[in-house]
């Protein structure tokens, strides 16, 4: 599998598949580790950054994965900007330096970044409400890479990371919800105070910062040590049901109070991404958000829910250029962008294909 | 000013607005990394180490002294680095910085000990980071045959790795 190949293929967590996808975009967990015979990412030198590839490398494959292994530090900052857009690398990982990369697989579920902050940081998605099931299959990864490395582990502390923020379980477990209705009806911020307020964090999946495009949350916990695992999934699993009927009830309010003017809104959206010349990415986000919560609400039928998702990764910057095979300014991008929204909707894959 | 968060002194000061209101955030720089804020890889230099020892004074007390002088004796940070940047060198910084941690630690997660999945027990696991910090003191005493005995073992250790 090449970085090319990804053009072509789209993560299961965009299937739109499982539990509560209506809003409920994939699940995720994230387990930070570190080899004992290493100091942490930030104060190895270049040749241990190596040393700490070529172990996790040898590790991964020895736990027979069928995946792809990107070298980031040899990459070019399109290729790179593009893993990110994917939610394959973060960030950190993209603007590192030294040795570093990520193991994918081909269905982009699961992936290992390798000296980002800390040496290890596994990452298993899934689509829809599903964190059960997640942690299952990312504890017996974690299990298999373990039988060749050797983590940085204390009794008292647990899982050791560069971090004190991570210490203990090193878990992150993470909820991607699309909460058009909530923030139609203002009482996002309401929401993000009840969640701080048990230490859930919330922030916002795409685009810059913490600022949230296209009304997508990620709700995750914080704290990392002093509760297992479980019970830290058991937090989520309580919380996000009333997040989910609290969202439901503000789609119900717009359906009844204010149906014309929310049947206009989606229909005007998804004309407007149909038929646009020339468009920026923030406001194909917003768009896409009103066509994806009308599609639930009965108001599209053409159209499914993937395909969405999809378009949301691939109305980014890096994907349209990677597409095109150049480099595009921002005017450029903007009419990329709208061709491709125009080509995807007008033969776009019909609801039957869900 | 006092992070809002988790009472540690604030670092991250954000002012934005929302719906029309202004909204002040202020963190600690391990609670702004964990919102996920980007910050600035070096802090601004406005007398740093003079305002930092102020804080340190502030937030361990009788500790200040032992603590601001430690150092890992393996990967060689301090620990004014450690309140500096967020970030620990590396697994032993754990106890050799215990004292400072623990607080932290308590007032972050609302814990210090783990609960939870357990690693497989590997005993002289960290040797490598032993050994390495072994040849960094004998080369500085310019004892070059035992650096050469520990580089050797360090070779061992990694063609087996
Ligand atoms: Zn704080
Ligand atoms: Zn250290």
């Amino acid at each position: 599998m090449t970085l090319d190949d990804l053009t072509r293929t789209s993560g299961e967590w965009l299937r739109g598949a499982g539990p509560e996808s209506d809003i409920v975009m994939c699940s995720r967990i994230r387990l930070a580790r570190n080899l004992a015979d290493f100091p942490f990412t930030n104060r190895a030198s270049r040749n241990e950054k190596a040393g700490i590839e070529s172990q996790v490398k040898s590790a991964v494959d020895a736990a027979g994965l069928d995946v792809a292994y990107f070298d980031v530090n040899g990459m070019n900052n399109l290729d790179r900007q593009f893993l990110v857009e994917r939610q394959i690398i973060s960030r950190e990982l993209a603007g590192g330096e030294g040795p570093r990369g990520v193991a994918v697989t081909p269905k982009e579920n699961i992936s290992i970044m390798v000296n980002e902050e800390d040496h290890l940081r596994i990452q298993y998605m899934l689509s829809g409400f599903r964190l059960n099931e997640v942690w299952d299959e990312i504890t017996a990864l974690d299990d298999q890479l373990e039988d060749d490395i050797a983590y940085a582990y204390s009794s008292s502390l647990g899982y050791l990371t560069a971090c004190p923020t991570n210490v203990g379980t090193g878990i992150r477990v993470g909820v991607m919800l699309h909460l058009p209705g909530i923030v139609a009806n203002k009482q996002i911020d309401k929401v993000f105070r009840a969640l701080q307020k048990i230490n859930l964090a919330v922030r916002g999946l795409y685009g810059e910062g913490s600022q949230a495009f296209g009304d997508f949350y990620q709700i995750s916990n914080q704290q990392t040590l002093g509760k297992s695992e479980e019970e830290i999934i058991k937090i989520l699993t309580d919380v996000v049901p009333q997040v989910l009927q609290f969202e439901r009830s503000a789609r119900q309010d717009l359906v009844t109070g204010r149906r014309q003017h929310l049947h206009d809104q989606v229909s005007r959206a998804y004309g407007v991404l149909k038929t646009a010349q020339t468009i920026s990415s923030e406001e194909t986000m917003l768009l896409l958000s009103s066509v994806r919560m009308g599609i639930n609400l009965g108001l599209i039928d053409d159209l499914s829910i993937s395909t969405v998702n999809e378009l949301f990764i691939q109305t980014q910057p890096a994907f349209l250029q990677k597409l095109r095979g150049s480099e595009l300014g921002v005017e450029e991008r903007n009419v990329a962008r709208a061709s491709y929204l125009r080509s995807r909707l007008a033969n776009g894959r019909a609801v039957e294909d869900e | 000013m006092t992070c809002q968060r988790c009472q540690d002194e604030a670092v991250v000061h954000l002012t934005e607005l929302v719906d029309g209101r202004r909204k002040e955030t202020h963190l600690c720089v391990a609670c702004a990394r964990a919102s996920g804020l980007s910050l600035p890889d070096a802090p601004p230099d406005f007398g740093l180490d003079a305002v930092l020892q102020d804080l340190i004074k502030k937030h361990v007390g009788e500790l200040v002294g032992e603590l601001a002088e430690s150092t890992c004796p393996d990967c060689r940070l301090r620990y004014m680095d450690f309140r500096t940047g967020g970030r620990l060198g590396c697994p032993h910084d754990y106890q050799v910085f215990r004292k400072g941690l623990l607080p932290m630690l308590q007032r972050f997660h609302g814990a210090t000990r783990h609960v939870g999945k357990r690693a497989r027990a590997r005993p002289g696991a960290s040797l490598r980071l032993r050994l390495r910090s072994q040849l960094r003191q004998a080369v500085a005493r310019e004892d070059y045959e035992e650096a050469a005995r520990l580089r050797d073992q360090i070779r061992l250790k990694d063609q087996h790795a």
